[in-house]
């Protein structure tokens, strides 16, 4: 009995303490701190998530030094109750002193919170969002003018900024650089049959509805949103804003984040009042439900990037139980129609180029799904001098889980309408709980790494507002969130040992906080910049005290402030681990932006107008399970000397119904040839193609490879051969095999040198089999007869081939890139191709394959473009992942069936209610969605079917190289990390003064809406694989959609570079011979 | 002591004299709510719901029927349905029993949510089971062989193969051809119903209307002037208000499974029946009001089911060879981007009616079964929040239901009035080639 107790002491003292010790951030109770704030929620039968949308969006948390004692202040907004403001006393004890300085706010229903010094009186003002006008949501936005002496006093009214509607939050700056704070007001949305119409509603001014930006004019704001350009549709569901100098030329530009199908907005400031929104031409990719935002330099370039939040949840059981991307094909085409943008429900981190346009890296950085979210903070809050990320989590309940759709689908009628809505409040209950964890991700050099469970505890919250600070002067920063119906967190920062700096400006009277003002710190080489605004991540804002992490750093080479008057002053030497506080003074130098250096290697010419437009056929109304489509692998492209005057002659092949042509080349120009057999071919899709001497008559004829006909009309799918008579082609019949399959590269070479050209034709699928092998072969050039040679048939899915000679012996090499296989590579001994070994677990969705010496070791090594590593099957990828081929509900037809590991078991990546689209056995193995998440495949499919299926896997989805050692390959390397943001399609070896280089391209529209579009590589020149250079800052156009591939046609003058994408205008540029 | 020895006393005499089973139409409505409330609840399409609602009608008809029934078998009689005379000829059976079995033992198999019928059938058997054991042991043995039967045949009408049929392609070029409509944007539904095996019709082009007029958007045209008749006629009808008869019309017979509402975060369906199911519940009316035997009950549940089911076929054939537009795509587009039709558009192409089709069939072949000038209150809509409505004739209440159509803003006048054509051809020759009374 003694024993007994003994043992349950020494395990209740030892279990706190390892926890305490073992988080970054301790959770402070509310005994310790005093503040005894929560956001509690009443939901009634008039006010609950049914008749307003955002009821679950929660408070915001506002912190300022509103005595200026020197200790940040915290204000916490409550949704429906008092607003409360808490007193830092010092040792992280607080003090409500709401009932006295009289702040907790008359409004119905408040949101967001800023702390700005309105008055330039010195001291804290506090502006507080409302929504009015809404359900009988009364009241409007407050402004509580801080009276120095501990009290405030509500004076909305008199400045301008008693604003009524649906507002979010406020964002104050100095867009017009006159010395005073203007601000930007967030409203949202409401969902009505108009707010679901075209996107072109935006320019229309909704009143309540639409953002505002308001002027100060002397101490009164007044709207001119109209004026400035900006959008205020009904339709504009507004839930954050990031204001920042994003094009670095000065001036304050806004980001917008958006919810639901509208676009975000990107408003680049023109410096005249007004802005110009340029989303499309900047962001190729955005989150579709984007919540809170944050704007910061995170990968220390200069350069500030953005994270928006979105919704797609981490667990595997949320999200096979809620609605997500999968459902919506004929959305998001209808939503195309309407004028929307492509817009992706997943976080989207989008690293700032500096040359103009962002890239999104979301996936490559673990951060893409994080459930819930609403705040994120980018700050360094291990003192390391890299930027982390926090972001709050959770709603009270989940509306878009799926059983509770079906279940209120189902009984919601037996109810007239207004019986109905009743009845529906009454069973929200019945929605699923969203309480998630906070999470936290580590900066590091390459990318993010979640540390959450390790910083902080992983424990479900429902946390909404957030801020940033350093509470207790300790050098480091605190997290303080405001949460839905349990108390607001305090997480104490414990870092130790680290150093930092923290900065305090002081700007002229008009913008004494210094908001707009850039700092850009210099140690060792490295950059960090930070800009002050107040108001970030969700409905809060964090104080104007900057703070750098500094790791080991002792004294810092330089900062430079840039004044909002765009001067400069730059401190030398600085002591860490202090507070500086700067005051303004008049300095000469100018602002000069970081800038990166652009050379215009490459010009734009119009040479040549082509347009790729892509048929109407649709893999997935189709084969609904495949991953991607297989039927938009065009153009085609070819080049060679037809005509035989010395100049490279092209073949452009199109999609199916649209027409394909050669075009000859003078030296100077491309004309258009009458080819009468090519216009017949219309109905084909050309994939690719490849002039070569079929005939040994000592011209050029014409292979071209054909892909999936737009009504899958079987005569019109085969490859063809055009035989050339000066100049003039005609299709050779029963020249070449017959091969109707899905055909995607054709590659020449005379590799046995019997003194003919010979071909290798590989094939991707067979239609409408997506998880099929098919053969592929070489094909041997007998007297102009092309056969296939048996000894060199592969079963396969083929992507891309090339003959090239890898070991300089004279004989032409086989290169071959597979999907759901290994890259196969021949080498060529004396005409005979011998596949040679290459690393095991090399499985990829390998798209591009070329010789080059990457590694810059003198000998060629095989590089491999792959999925690369920013996709969403990256997270599943450190177990291989499986495709499944095989009949799996008895229609003689089978289906491919993707299943990725998680923990211990492989799951479908399909949801419940795709599986049942192709398999109507689905409906009634799984009746509700919670019946189907997290049963493993084998449930799902049953063991029996697995068994006679067909089972490949992919290994790895990034791109490398095969090294090159003395002729063996027997090394996978990865490729840079620049080149692992998409899918790389094409590597074009090009000369260039005397050198060797990779044009690397790529991107991919083929997937589902389960993936999205996977546009973030915008085109490489590569030297080797530490000199990557971004092709925009040589003249070329970022690429922002799916490139084909790219070629070089040497021309009487200059070279050529052709820019060859589906289903977008072919672009050119020359660049010096 | 005393008690016990009262109780089980009462337990012998059960057990000793079993009483018969005695089975009435109210036990086969029951059955046919129930699928109803079934097919609610997995919401299936209009034509989907169509063929659920036909086979178990056929298997208790069979039952009753195949061998020296009070109407003709319908071996032979429906496309590819053959079934033995000799089977079920144990003249001890209670056929109205094992009609009821046989319902049930198809309709497990058509819905998703199978539990939900076979634990109703579970309570049934163990009622039956308890009084009278004997009786329903033969009677399940028997009517297992008809459904067998009728399951097999059942499964050889294309609907398996249709379901990983290719999805209908939305091409966004043709101005005339048909595209998702607000707010779900669902895909097009059941693009290749036409190949589902008809029950009476020969093909399912057999009824083939005459084409839509000619899709142009200029003034004058005959299709134009269909459009602005619609447009014009629905803002009317909204200016009068909703108390006005065009809306009570448009409402009542709205019978869309898939309405979808918008409320605060979420979008979901808002349930109903189909356009089937609301024929089928007229059907019940007239059965109960003429106070219809078992037998008839039955017979006339089976005939008008299945010409919805091959009214069904016949419309959506049509519909996907126009693959016609809906107006509101149109109306948005071109003429009024803030117009919303009255009722919520449902997710296929336009031409012809599907109400208009099944209507025509439906009131055509009840009124060969109860007589013309029938008059009767329809109550069927009120457990989904609607009033009854009142008619002198079935072919009234089509009338009706094909112009709500119209009223409603999802149908121009063409697929209306072919619609009716169309679907009263189809009755007529159900009525023709169905001759089932002795």
């Amino acid at each position: 009995m003694l024993f007994f107790s003994g043992f349950i002491i020494f395990l209740s003292c030892k279990d706190p303490i390892e926890e305490q010790t073992n988080y970054l951030f301790k959770e402070l109770s509310t005994k310790q701190t005093n503040i005894g704030f929560a956001n509690t929620l009443k939901e009634d039968k008039d006010h609950s998530i049914i008749n307003y949308i955002y009821f679950y969006n929660g408070g915001g948390v506002a912190v300022g030094d509103i005595n200026n004692d020197g200790l940040p202040d915290l204000y916490f907004v409550s949704n429906q109750n008092e607003n409360k403001l808490f007193l830092n006393k010092g040792s992280l004890k607080f003090e409500d002193v709401t009932k006295k300085a009289n702040v907790a706010g008359n409004s119905d229903w408040s949101t967001g919170v800023t702390m700005v010094d309105i008055n330039n009186d010195g001291f804290l003002d506090i502006y507080v969002c409302a929504v009015s006008e809404l359900l009988d949501f009364k009241g409007h936005n407050e402004l509580f003018i801080n009276n120095g002496d501990g009290t405030f006093s509500e004076e909305s009214k008199k400045y301008g900024l008693d604003f009524k509607g649906y507002s979010t939050q406020a964002y104050f700056f100095d867009y017009d650089k006159d010395n005073d704070l203007d601000v930007y007001l967030v409203n949202h949305a409401i969902h009505t049959n108009l707010s679901h119409g075209k996107a072109s509603q935006r320019n229309k001014r909704q009143p309540l509805v639409g953002d505002v930006l308001l002027k100060n004019e002397s101490g009164v704001f007044k709207d001119v949103s109209d004026f400035a350009g900006i959008y205020g549709g009904v339709n504009s569901y507004g839930l954050s804003a990031s204001i920042s100098d994003f094009n670095n030329d000065g001036w304050d530009d806004i980001y917008v984040s958006n919810d639901f199908h509208e676009d975000d907005y990107y408003y680049i400031n023109n410096k005249n009042g007004t802005f110009t929104e340029q989303l499309s031409k900047s962001f190729s990719t955005i989150s579709r439900f984007s919540m809170g935002s944050d704007a910061a330099d995170i990968n220390a370039d200069g350069f500030q990037d953005i994270i928006t939040l979105d919704m797609l949840p981490n667990d595997e059981k949320s999200l096979k139980e809620t609605e997500g991307d999968d459902a919506m094909l004929n959305m998001q085409t209808n939503l195309k129609n309407l004028g929307y943008k492509d817009q992706f429900s997943r976080n989207m981190l989008q690293i700032n180029s500096g040359l103009g346009y962002f890239y999104e890296t979301a996936f490559y950085n673990n951060i893409s799904d994080t459930d819930w979210s609403w705040s994120p903070l980018i700050a360094d809050f291990n003192n390391d001098g890299i930027q982390d990320v926090f972001i709050s989590n959770g709603i009270l309940r989940r509306p878009n889980s799926l059983d509770f759709k079906k279940y209120v689908s189902s009984t919601f009628k037996k109810y007239g309408e207004k019986e109905g809505v009743n009845w529906l409040f009454n069973s929200i209950n019945e929605m699923p709980s969203g309480s998630v964890p906070n999470q936290i991700f580590k900066g590091t050099n390459t990318k993010l790494e979640d540390v959450t469970g390790n910083w902080i505890e992983k424990k479900p919250s429902l946390s909404n507002g957030a801020v940033y600070v350093d509470l207790d002067l300790d050098g480091d920063l605190d997290i303080v969130t405001n949460n839905v119906n349990t108390n607001a967190s305090i997480l104490e920062n414990k870092t130790n040992n680290k150093n930092y700096l923290q900065v305090l400006l002081n700007y002229k009277e008009g913008n004494k906080e210094a908001i707009g003002s850039k700092l850009i710190l210099h140690h060792k080489g490295k950059i960090l910049k930070k800009e002050v605004y107040k108001s970030r991540g969700f409905i809060s804002s964090i104080s104007s005290k900057i703070h750098f992490g500094l790791d080991t750093v002792s004294t810092i080479d330089s900062l430079k402030i840039v004044w909002p008057n765009n001067k400069v002053k730059t401190l030398k030497n600085i002591k860490v681990n202090q507070l500086l506080t700067i005051d303004f003074s008049d300095e000469e130098k100018e602002y000069s932006p970081i800038k990166i250096n652009k050379e215009e290697v490459f010009t734009k010419a119009d040479i040549l107008n082509y347009v790729h437009k892509e048929d109407r056929y649709n893999d997935f109304f189709n084969e609904r399970l495949i991953p991607y489509k297989v039927s938009t692998l065009g153009p085609a492209f070819a080049i060679g000397d037809i005509d035989k005057n010395g100049f490279d002659d092209i073949f452009i092949g199109s999609a199916s119904g649209k027409e394909s042509g050669i075009y000859l080349n003078n030296g100077v120009s491309f004309k258009k040839s009458k080819q009468e057999a090519i216009e017949k071919d219309v109905d084909f899709e050309d994939n690719d193609a490849c002039f070569f001497d079929a005939d040994n008559d000592g011209d050029l004829d014409l292979y071209v490879a054909s892909g999936i006909n737009e009504n899958r009309n079987n005569n019109f799918e085969y490859d063809r051969l055009y035989i050339n008579n000066n100049s003039i082609f005609t299709r050779a019949k029963e020249k070449i095999i017959f091969n109707p399959l899905n055909t995607s590269t054709v590659t020449s070479s005379d590799f046995d040198k019997d003194g003919d050209t010979d071909l290798f034709i590989g094939n991707l699928s067979n239609p409408l089999n997506y998880g099929e092998f098919v053969n592929s072969a070489v094909l041997r050039n007998k007297n102009g007869i092309l056969n296939a040679d048996p000894k060199y048939i592969i079963n396969s899915k083929i992507t891309q081939s090339s003959f090239q000679d890898i070991n300089n012996d004279g004989f032409d090499d086989l290169l071959i890139a597979t999907e759901w296989d290994a890259p196969i590579i021949f080498i060529n001994n004396n005409g005979e191709l011998q596949k040679i070994e290459i690393p095991k677990n090399l499985n990829g969705l390998w798209q591009s394959i070329t010789a080059f010496d990457i590694d810059n070791d003198g000998d060629k090594d095989i590089v491999l473009g792959n999925w690369g590593e920013n996709t969403k099957l990256q997270k599943y990828i450190e177990n291989p992942i499986y495709l499944y081929f095989g009949d799996f509900d008895g229609n003689n037809k089978k289906e491919s069936i993707i299943a990725y590991k998680v923990v211990d078991n492989y799951y479908p990546l399909n949801t419940k209610d795709e599986l049942a689209s192709q398999m109507n056995i689905m409906s009634k193995r799984f009746v509700n969605h919670k019946d189907f998440a997290l049963q493993p495949i084998e449930k799902v499919l049953t063991e029996e079917k697995l068994k006679g299926a067909i089972k490949r896997q992919i290994d790895v989805l990034s791109s490398g190289y095969l090294e090159n050692n003395n002729g063996s390959f027997n090394k996978f390397v990865k490729l840079n990390s620049k080149l692992q943001m998409g899918p790389i399609n094409h590597f074009l070896n090009l000369e260039m003064d005397n050198s060797s280089y990779l044009l690397v391209s790529g991107n991919s529209e083929k997937p589902s809406t389960y993936h999205g579009y996977y546009n973030s590589l915008k085109g490489f020149l590569v030297k080797n694989n530490t000199e990557v250079k971004e092709l925009s800052a040589l003249g070329v156009e970022p690429f922002n959609k799916q490139i084909k591939q790219t070629a070089v046609v040497k021309m009487k003058n200059k070279n050529l570079l052709f820019v060859l994408a589906n289903n977008d205008s072919l672009k050119t540029y020359t660049f010096k011979k | 002591m005393k008690n016990i020895k009262i109780i089980l006393c009462f337990l012998a005499i059960v057990s000793c004299t079993k009483e018969p089973i005695t089975v009435t139409t109210k036990d086969y409505h029951l059955l046919v709510d129930k699928l109803t409330e079934v097919m609610i609840h997995d919401i299936f399409s209009p034509p989907v719901a169509s063929r659920i609602y036909a086979y178990p009608n056929i298997a208790a008809y069979q039952v009753l029927n195949n061998t020296n029934g009070n109407y003709a078998s319908l071996s032979s009689k429906l496309n590819g349905l053959n079934i033995s005379e000799t089977i079920l000829i144990n003249e001890k059976t209670n056929k109205e029993l094992a009609a009821l079995i046989a319902y049930l033992d198809v309709a497990k198999e058509l819905v998703f949510s199978k539990e939900k019928i076979t634990t109703f059938r579970d309570s049934l058997y163990n009622n039956w089971e308890a009084k009278n054991n004997t009786e329903f042991n033969l009677a399940k043995k028997e009517a297992l062989k008809v459904s067998s039967n009728i399951i097999s045949w059942m499964n050889k009408d294309q609907y398996k193969e249709t379901r990983t049929m290719p999805e209908f392609t939305v091409y966004s070029d043709d101005p005339s051809r048909w595209q998702p409509t607000p707010p779900a944007y669902m895909k097009g539904i059941e693009p290749h119903w036409n190949k589902i095996r008809t029950f009476v019709l020969d093909s399912a082009a057999q009824f083939k209307p005459i084409p839509p007029p000619k899709f142009s958007l200029e003034k004058g045209s005959d299709f134009y002037n269909e459009l602005i008749d619609l447009y014009n006629l629905t803002n009317k009808i909204t200016e009068k208000g909703n108390v006005s008869e065009e809306v009570a019309i448009a409402q009542f017979w709205d019978c869309n499974p898939y309405v979808a509402v918008n409320k605060g975060h979420f979008m979901f369906a808002s349930k109903k029946i189909t356009p089937g199911a609301h024929w089928i519940g007229i059907c019940k009316i007239a059965t109960q009001k003429t106070n219809s035997d078992f037998n008839k009950t039955v017979f006339a549940y089976t005939k008008t089911s299945i010409a919805i089911a091959d009214a069904f076929i016949s419309c959506w054939d049509e519909k996907y060879r126009s693959n016609l537009i809906r107006p509101e795509t149109l109306i948005n587009k071109y003429i009024d981007e803030n117009w919303n039709p009255l009722l919520q558009t449902p997710p296929f192409p336009e031409y012809t009616s599907g109400h208009s089709v099944v209507s025509g069939a439906a009131s055509r072949v009840l009124t060969n079964i109860f007589g013309d000038n029938f008059q009767f209150d329809d109550t069927t809509e009120i457990p989904y929040g609607l009033p009854v409505r009142s008619y002198d004739s079935f072919n009234k209440a089509a009338d009706e239901a094909a112009i709500s159509r119209v009223y409603g803003g999802i149908h121009y006048n063409s697929a209306v009035v072919e619609g009716l054509t169309q679907g009263i051809n189809v009755g007529n020759f159900v009525i023709d080639n169905l001759q089932l009374t002795k």
